[in-house]
């Protein structure tokens, strides 16, 4: 605001210049902290993990440069190749699953009145307050094999109870489906402010036309909801990329060999192995795939959304 | 000016520091003891603030067992934010010395504080040991032992005249007293944890040290030679309990003692340190049947049982080093806890301090008395950095030796698998 003021304010001369010295002092000043916080918490550390991934060398302390070994042996090592595709395999039972199904969600919810609104948004949200060893504690117990309460259920279905988290094939889509009950919360918030912003004249105007309820949302509501389809869409490839502690909780003990994602992966190799240098590795090809991904699939969708 | 200033003030805290010593000195402690010996052990630390009031205070915390116990150990010792003392599993104590966790505790400390090697068995003070250098004073022994249910055992004709449980030595006798049992109405004849490597890894070393099996060798090989076959005999063993439906397949592990507690399986394998369950259960009267526990038995050769010890250690703590009054006061808890652990054998577990296990309350308190025989049969993990609790080892357990278990491996294969993918990790 008083970088804007002062800016109108200066005489002729001075605002042929392309920046005032007044003004660059104050734009400093105010992004400093921000600039400080980013390169001291984000920047150097990244630095550092990408340093650290050329050695080889412990959790903690120096280690010894070897270039680019640890990178050769990520590429011959098994396990890297398991925990991609596991990563790749929730990502694609989550990412879009967990947005359609918001959308179908919140569409519904924003047709409801009053408190009933209320409530019945606050059923849905509130999984997603929970922290993540609770979704783990409860849902565990519902699968028990020996006294879960959805066993019975499962028993109709297959003959007998079954170990869930205990069989490889249903491992991951059940912890996918965890994932989605537990977070959509978030995202049925994000399409709900969309669906407010749409004038409900735009809907009038339809309904006087006499077009379809179908017909409407294909026309009005799912292009217009579209940047924010987007931006949850984003925010879900990324989270879901770094997919950790579900995985890690529900497949301790287990075979984890087979179940790992990525970042259990960088866990293993820097925490329980104390291989620093490894982990970092990992890291920073996680790191590559995460922004390839997600700049990729923000400018598809984006440029789709501007048609 | 600034430096003599600086000097003053540094000679007034040295000057002061005796005086603040003599006051009390705050022994920060971390353990991972969050199951029913970690009641105990609250016990066990009220008692010593009380009787060192105004002289040394515990203030203790307790953390997540395994791998984030150690991981947050390993993080704090390196930027000297660590504990005073901690407790530690020894057979973790190699990865730990290696990862520059742990500092060396000194012959002069030891005998300062009225602690020595020969106040402990032998096998268990250097296991407390790297290198000949001391990182740990040991607490306990610890190991896994069979829960039976003495109603349904006697009833099944299993209780001998000394009214202990009798007729279980060997693999076939064993799987013909579980079939028995299952006949005689019991839902499963045993109940296990057998959904996690690591309580299947107990029962497996157990099995592999009564063929006098070697998991690793002095040549550092994972299962060379005959080690594979007797391997794989010791796994296809509970294989064939849930194979048969005498175990219950791929079971949690609260879920296996309720089979237990619940009166569904007459027999269960599980560590000393369920004992303050049953007793607790048992004392309420909510157990429904009288209990007791026993060494494992002998399916082969000779008596053998996976064990541990819970020891205590001193986190090294790189430029944020400790006084050495301080480091004298956390060596005194360590000698007082070893004195009073009698008190922790209520916990299960069996003093590691001879003089505690020596003594006459011991050998009268029950169950312990009964199994003590264990502390002398005791097989430890592997000493190596592979191995110990929440290592390499153990995630192996659960990616090899759980599966085959459950039926989902064959025994044969999944012990090659383990031997390859253990000695592809050694560098």
């Amino acid at each position: 605001m008083s970088a804007a003021a002062t800016a109108t304010d200066v005489p002729l001369p001075a605002r042929k210049k392309r920046f005032n010295r007044n003004e660059v002092l104050a734009a400093l000043i105010f992004v400093l902290p921000f600039v400080v916080v980013y390169a001291v918490l984000f920047i150097y550390p990244t630095l550092q993990m990408i340093w650290l991934s050329f050695h080889k060398a412990p959790l903690i302390g120096p280690g010894t440069f070897i270039g680019f070994d640890n990178y050769v042996k990520l590429f011959k090592d098994k396990l890297f190749g398991v925990a991609f595709w596991n990563t790749v395999y929730f990502v694609l039972l989550t990412v879009v699953p967990a947005t359609l199904t918001a959308l179908a969600i919140a569409v519904g919810v924003n047709r409801l009145k009053g408190w009933m609104q209320s409530l019945i948004l606050a059923c849905f949200f509130i999984p997603y307050i929970l922290p993540v060893s609770v979704v783990f504690r409860v849902w565990g117990w519902m699968f028990d094999s020996q006294f879960g309460i959805l066993q019975p259920l499962i028993a109709l279905v297959a003959g007998d109870n079954v170990p869930v988290f205990r069989t490889l094939p249903l491992f991951m889509p059940t912890v996918a489906f965890i994932t989605v009950w537990w977070t959509i919360g978030f995202n049925i918030l994000l399409f709900i402010a969309g669906l407010r912003n749409i004038s409900p004249e735009i809907y009038e105007a339809a309904a006087l036309d006499g077009t379809s309820k179908w017909r409407q949302f294909t026309r009005i509501t799912w292009p217009l909801i579209w940047p924010v389809t987007v931006l949850v869409l984003t925010i879900q490839l990324i989270a879901q990329f770094k997919i950790f502690d579900q995985v890690y909780l529900f497949g301790n003990g287990g075979r984890s060999d087979a179940t790992m994602g990525l970042v259990q992966l960088i866990y293993r190799s820097a925490f329980q192995k104390n291989n620093g240098g490894y982990g970092a590795t990992v890291a920073v090809v996680l790191f590559l795939i995460i922004v390839v991904f997600s700049v990729l699939q923000f400018q598809m969708l984006r440029a789709r959304g501007e048609k | 000016m600034m430096k003599s200033f600086l000097k003053m003030a540094l000679l007034s805290t040295a000057l002061l520091m005796p005086a603040v010593a003599q006051a009390q000195e705050v022994v920060t402690w971390w353990d991972f003891l969050g199951g029913g010996d970690g009641v105990r052990m609250k016990a066990l630390l009220e008692k010593f603030n009380a009787e060192h009031a105004g002289k040394i205070e515990i203030q203790a915390t307790t953390l997540e067992w395994g791998t984030p116990f150690y991981t947050k150990v390993q993080t704090s010792a390196a930027i000297g934010e660590g504990p005073d003392v901690m407790t530690y599993h020894l057979s973790r104590l190699p990865l730990g010395v290696s990862s520059g966790a742990l500092s060396e505790i000194t012959t002069d400390e030891l005998t300062a504080a009225g602690l020595s090697g020969a106040d402990f068995a032998e096998s268990n003070w250097k296991a407390a040991q790297v290198d000949g250098k001391q990182y740990a004073v040991p607490f306990d022994i610890h190991s896994v032992v069979l829960y039976y249910n003495k109603d349904k055992l006697a009833a099944a004709g299993l209780i001998g005249d000394n009214g202990l449980p009798t007729g279980l030595d060997g693999v076939d006798n064993f799987k013909a007293a579980l079939q028995k049992l299952k006949d005689g109405g019991s839902e499963y004849g045993i109940s296990i944890h057998s959904a996690a490597g690591d309580s299947q890894w107990r029962i497996f070393y157990s099995l592999l040290g009564q063929q006098d099996g070697q998991f690793l060798d002095a040549d550092g090989n994972f299962l060379s030679g005959d080690n594979l076959d007797k391997a794989v005999k010791a796994t296809s063993v509970v294989a064939d309990w849930v194979k048969d439906g005498l175990a219950p397949a791929a079971t949690e592990y609260p879920a296996s003692i309720a089979l237990f507690t619940g009166g569904k399986a007459p027999l269960h394998i599980n560590g000393v340190w369920e004992v303050p369950t049953m007793t607790d259960l048992s004392a309420k009267g909510e157990l429904g049947f009288e209990w007791g526990a026993i060494a494992l038995p002998t399916f082969f050769d000779h008596p053998a049982t996976w064990a541990d010890s819970h020891a205590f250690a001193i986190p090294n703590r790189v430029g944020n080093e400790v006084s050495a009054e301080k480091r004298a006061a956390v060596l005194q808890v360590i000698a007082w806890m070893n004195k009073n652990s009698l008190a922790w054998a209520d916990a299960g577990h069996i003093p590691a301090y001879s003089p505690v296990r020596d003594s006459e309350e011991f050998k009268t308190k029950q169950p312990n008395a009964t199994y003590s025989i264990l502390a002398d049969t005791a097989v430890f993990d592997p000493s190596s950095v592979l191995a110990g609790v929440a290592s390499p080892v153990y995630d192996a357990a659960g990616n090899y030796l759980m599966p085959a278990v459950n039926g989902e491996i064959d025994p044969q294969s999944a012990m090659e698998q383990m031997r390859d993918d253990l000695q592809g990790q050694v560098e």
